[in-house]
């Protein structure tokens, strides 16, 4: 129970922030594209 | 230890929501596809026009059927275990949940008629001028209400729970079911009074003319925090038991995850006009303060990410998980219900996007109205939401019933073929938009459609192929569940994953109710009020209705 404890207390959810980092890159670049898109069509319809 | 033993009438009591929303989904599924086979030049309503008339009522009862009766009945059936579970106590008075229920299904029938009969081809956004037969409003206001009626059950066994629990922190998964309901309650406030000042007594001829302007903005008081309403249940189930059922996780913060749900609970509502960006009756100052605060629900919506992939990484750690991304392999990917929710769960991250783009002002000039926005919330809605339902439903039903889960490795067929036909039917939807096809037209009778949407058209058919196939696998599994003859050998365990912190270290302030439902109330005042009255004060109920179909 104790080295249960202890491995709770010392797990870091590094590859959490690998995950988000992963979104945030995506968003950026996502969001990016479509605002290019839509510039580059003269931003109307 | 000993689970909680939630009662067999309580247990029939949440089936029967699970089995009225199960047969919406049935209904309402069964349009869908015929949607995306219309714009793929596959159109099948002339052969069903007896009974369908058009596009546009296929759409209506996809629309209503699927984002409302469906998710309604789903969630207030689970948000119901998750307090009599959570609290570990029977309901205070079940007469009053039940009187609830059955107004919500009176409610259902009532609107089903006019819908069916095409009285009421309105689409789900019931947006007047369009005019439909006095019994849509109705069924709709008993929806509305009977989940009223059911949430006070809901508070009045919380605040019974509380009479004996003074000083107890209220456990997760019944504090975040109530912040759910207490959501629904508030910001279900606009298309009440939209339907009861305006859309009945001019659908009962008590007054001859319709506000747009008006109707729209109380529409959408309620439409945005109505898609949290939809999200924030399944968010319960990815905090509170996927960690669990993926890995033998643990929540990694319960402080963050009560703080979430308290952000949720008051940014949701006053953001609703960015809905409404090109509604010549909103001031712009407005339209700017609501897209700030829809940028804010960033935050709540990436802290739930953080916690929600931080538990599931705890649990994949202990399991052997490795390197920055390679333990995501150590998720218990064969359990139905797990690979529903993680593939819900990372479509969903697409879909936060595309709600991103949407909220910015100058991408949604250009956006709205096109193909981009069902494909949009198809990511959410018909995914993060649908999809983890589905999920939920795959352990809910064998413990409700006591039957095993039919063939659990066709379920989880199923929610990965929910997954690549999303992916190919909504990608094609999101590009479409961009290429400016317009939402709500059957585009196989435009003929303004250019070659160059034609490759994207098709791709719109063949995801909802995979989507219809997809969402009959489910509806199999359920029934064969329902009907297995197989039982489980002890009462299915209800995947609760213990938080990572000592629970009793959260902050007292974040179990206190009032600061945060006052605040609330004042945001909503602060900038929904203004709008509000200058748009009361000078109502104009001239516009006609109109049946345009």
């Amino acid at each position: 129970m104790a080295k249960k404890d202890k491995e709770d207390d010392e797990f870091r959810p590094t590859g959490t922030i690998a995950v988000l980092a992963i979104f945030v890159v995506t968003l950026i670049a996502i969001w990016a594209t479509i605002y290019v898109i839509l510039v580059q069509r003269g931003g109307t319809l | 230890m000993k689970q909680y033993q939630v009662s067999t009438a309580e247990k029939k009591f949440i089936g029967s929501h699970l089995l009225v929303a199960i047969l919406a989904l049935a209904v309402g599924s069964l349009f869908g596809p015929l949607q995306a086979f219309e714009h793929a030049g596959w159109d099948f309503y002339p052969y069903l026009r007896p009974l369908i008339k058009s596009y546009y009522q296929g759409l209506t009862v996809h629309g209503v059927l699927n984002a409302l009766v469906w998710t309604t009945f789903f969630i207030m059936g689970f948000l119901t275990f998750n307090v009599i579970f959570g609290l570990k106590r029977p309901l205070k008075n079940p007469v009053l949940n039940k009187v609830g229920f059955w107004m919500m299904v009176v409610g259902v029938v009532t609107a089903a008629v006019p819908i069916l009969t095409n009285q009421a081809t309105v689409l789900f956004t019931f947006y007047p001028p369009l005019k439909a037969n006095w019994a849509f409003y109705v069924g709709l206001t008993l929806v509305v209400v009977g989940s009223w009626v059911e949430g006070w059950g809901l508070f009045t066994t919380y605040l019974a729970w509380r009479k004996e629990n003074a000083n107890e922190r209220t456990p997760f998964i019944a504090f975040a079911s109530l912040i759910t309901t207490l959501l629904w309650q508030i910001c279900t406030l606009g298309v009440a009074t939209e339907i009861l000042t305006m859309l009945l007594p001019w659908s009962l001829g008590l007054i001859e003319g319709v506000d747009p302007q008006l109707a729209r903005t109380y529409f959408w008081f309620t439409g945005h925090p109505l898609v949290y309403f939809w999200l924030l249940p399944a968010y319960i189930s990815w905090y509170a038991f996927l960690p669990k059922q993926a890995g033998n996780g643990k929540m990694f913060s319960d402080t963050l995850a009560r703080l979430a749900f308290w952000i949720f609970l008051i940014l949701s509502t006053p953001l609703g006009f960015h809905h409404q960006y090109v509604d010549p009756g909103v001031p712009p100052a407005w339209k700017f303060i609501h897209s700030m605060l829809t940028f804010g629900v960033f935050f709540p919506s990436m802290m739930t990410a953080f916690t929600v992939v931080a538990s599931l990484e705890h649990g994949a750690r202990k399991n052997g998980g490795k390197g920055a991304l390679a333990w995501i392999g150590k998720l218990n990917w064969s359990d139905p219900s797990v690979a529903a929710q993680l593939l819900a769960g990372i479509l969903f991250f697409f879909g936060g996007i595309g709600g991103l783009a949407n909220a910015s002002y100058n991408i949604n000039l250009v956006l709205h109205n096109t193909a981009f926005i069902p494909g949009h919330f198809h990511l959410t809605v018909a995914t993060g939401v649908t999809l983890s339902f589905m999920g939920i439903s795959y352990w809910l039903l064998p413990y409700l019933t006591g039957k095993k889960l039919w063939q659990p490795k066709w379920a989880t067929i199923q929610a990965w073929a929910w997954f690549v036909g999303m992916i190919i039917f909504s990608n094609s939807m999101h590009v479409l938009g961009l290429l400016g096809a317009p939402r709500r037209v059957p585009l196989n009778l435009a003929p303004y459609v250019p070659a160059e949407w034609n490759s994207r058209l098709i791709q719109v058919g063949i995801g909802g192929a995979i989507l219809f196939f997809s969402g009959f696998i489910y509806l199999l599994v359920m029934l064969k569940t329902a009907l297995n003859k197989e039982t489980v050998e002890t009462e299915v365990e209800v995947p609760v994953a213990e938080s990572l912190q000592d629970v009793s270290l959260t902050p007292e302030w974040l179990d206190r109710w009032a600061p945060w439902i006052y605040g609330t109330l004042a945001l909503i005042v602060v900038v929904y009020g203004p709008v509000l009255f200058d748009l009361i004060k000078n109502i104009s109920l001239t516009s006609p209705g109109f049946r345009v179909w």
